[in-house]
């Protein structure tokens, strides 16, 4: 009897759609599931992390990681993961860059403490009452994991053989990135999992685009009328494309919906954000030098829109002992 | 006591700044210049690589609007400057730090004092501290 290659599925901080785009390779997934030996898969399955541990090393073909590291058990599992696996595919927008739950980065740790617990609207917490990592109840000491001050993209916090991006990843390119790592045929560690193009360079929208594109004010996607043909800058919309890797199969584009960055990058550069930040600047028209200011002012919150899935890889993120990691 | 002197990363476009004399003598007062053929050179990822890397301020000399050498590169630089402070204060860092100076200076005399004028800007506001409020980059735990 062949023994089946041992596949490890394990979700961080992230919102388990990525789990959810794995069930959704249909009957696709039987044929997967028929090929390899699943030893853990917290959202299907009953596994103890204990049988894990006593693993060999090695002993896990590939582990799938999904999401963000935000506290102390993500980055014990992933050490865990990372140890026992021969190839670890870093899954989803928020294992690669710190995904939608990165933006928390431009607030504090005892910001988002303080709102969750104490002010928000809907809180009643008279007592003050915090999440405390050690606390003794009934002379029990009870633990809870470490929320750190900062989320991390995955390959911040472990080595990562392989990207695959999306919000969540397609299933074409899952089912393309598992099929070679079963058949064996793997391109150079580190490599993403995706065209290396740009989104506009796959988007039908991109035949309606003008010779020469201006933006003059910025509008969001309810204050215009969108036909399923027009390209969305040209209607003055903020669509990420340009700096956005192509792959996701255009759903957002195809259902009206200007592309808001979940694949990342392209090949070469690692701050999308920055990139794209360039190309909509360019594309800014004011009638006069007077007036350029109150044009670039209508570009809402623009951190918070161009690092939309990218901020916990941006730029000004990036750690020293990374430098000689390959952008995802 | 070493009074603590901000270091001022300047991008010069060749073409309105200095072009007449490259003297030595801004280059010994001016340590960290990177000139450029146009300042529309200049991309967002450079002037946050900067600041990333350890520049308390960027400082982009441009040519006069309407006057660019290559039609309106300093123009498409102003815009990305104004956004890039947008960007800066939602990561927790003074827009301040980031500055575009639209003039010409065929001799290059003013150079040293427009990176003084902004170094003594920078002065007030201290060393860049990416790490402020929001913006706990420490490394990841082990």
């Amino acid at each position: 009897m062949t023994v089946k290659p041992k596949v490890a599925i394990y979700w961080l901080g992230g919102c388990g759609g990525c789990d959810e785009a794995i069930v959704d390779l249909n009957e696709a997934i039987l044929h997967v599931a028929n090929a390899i030996e699943i030893v853990l898969w917290p959202v299907a399955m009953d596994f103890k992390y204990s049988s894990i541990e006593k693993m060999n090393d090695g002993e896990i073909t590939l582990s799938i990681i999904h999401g963000n590291v935000r506290n102390s058990e993500h980055t014990e599992m992933a050490h865990l993961l990372r140890k026992k696996s021969q190839l670890v595919l870093s899954f989803g927008a928020c294992a690669n860059y710190g995904g939608t739950p990165g933006l928390a980065n431009f607030r504090s740790k005892s910001d988002i403490f303080n709102w969750v617990y104490r002010d928000s609207p809907t809180v009643v917490n008279p007592k003050g009452v915090f999440p405390q990592t050690i606390s003794e109840v009934n002379g029990k000491t009870l633990t809870l994991p470490d929320f750190y001050e900062h989320v991390y993209a995955l390959n911040q916090v472990i080595d990562v053989d392989y990207y695959l991006p999306g919000c969540p990843p397609p299933p074409d390119l899952i089912v393309n990135a598992v099929s070679a790592v079963l058949s064996g045929k793997l391109p150079p560690k580190g490599t993403t999992l995706s065209p290396h193009m740009a989104m506009c360079d796959a988007c039908e929208r991109n035949k309606t685009k003008p010779f020469k594109l201006e933006i003059k004010e910025v509008k969001r996607i309810h204050e215009v009328e969108m036909d399923s043909e027009t390209c969305f800058l040209a209607k003055g919309v903020i669509c990420m494309g340009p700096a956005t890797r192509s792959g996701c199969g255009n759903t957002c584009v195809s259902t009206n919906t200007p592309c808001r960055g979940c694949f990342g990058p392209v090949s070469h550069t690692c701050d999308s954000g920055a990139k794209f930040l360039s190309a909509i600047a360019s594309l800014l028209q004011a009638e006069n030098d007077d007036q350029v200011e109150s044009v670039v002012d209508t570009v809402v919150d623009p951190a918070g829109y161009f690092y939309r899935f990218t901020q916990a890889a941006s730029i000004l993120h990036k750690f020293d002992e990374n430098k000689n990691r390959r952008c995802p | 006591m070493n009074e603590y002197s901000p270091k001022i990363l300047c991008f010069k476009c060749n073409f309105g700044w200095g072009y007449l004399d490259d003297k030595t003598e801004t280059r010994e007062v001016v340590k960290n210049m990177v000139p450029v053929t146009c300042s529309g050179k200049v991309d967002s990822t450079h002037i946050l690589t900067a600041l990333k890397e350890g520049a308390d301020g960027v400082l982009v000399l441009g040519c006069n609007q309407g006057e660019c050498h290559f039609q309106d590169g300093n123009y498409q630089t102003g815009k990305k400057i104004l956004l890039i402070k947008k960007v800066l204060t939602s990561f927790g860092i003074e827009p301040e730090r980031v500055r575009m100076v639209f003039s010409i200076d065929p001799e290059g005399n003013k150079v040293p004092l427009e990176i003084e004028e902004m170094r003594n800007e920078i002065s007030a506001l201290g060393p860049i501290n990416i790490g402020k409020c929001a913006m706990t980059a420490t490394p990841p735990p082990p």
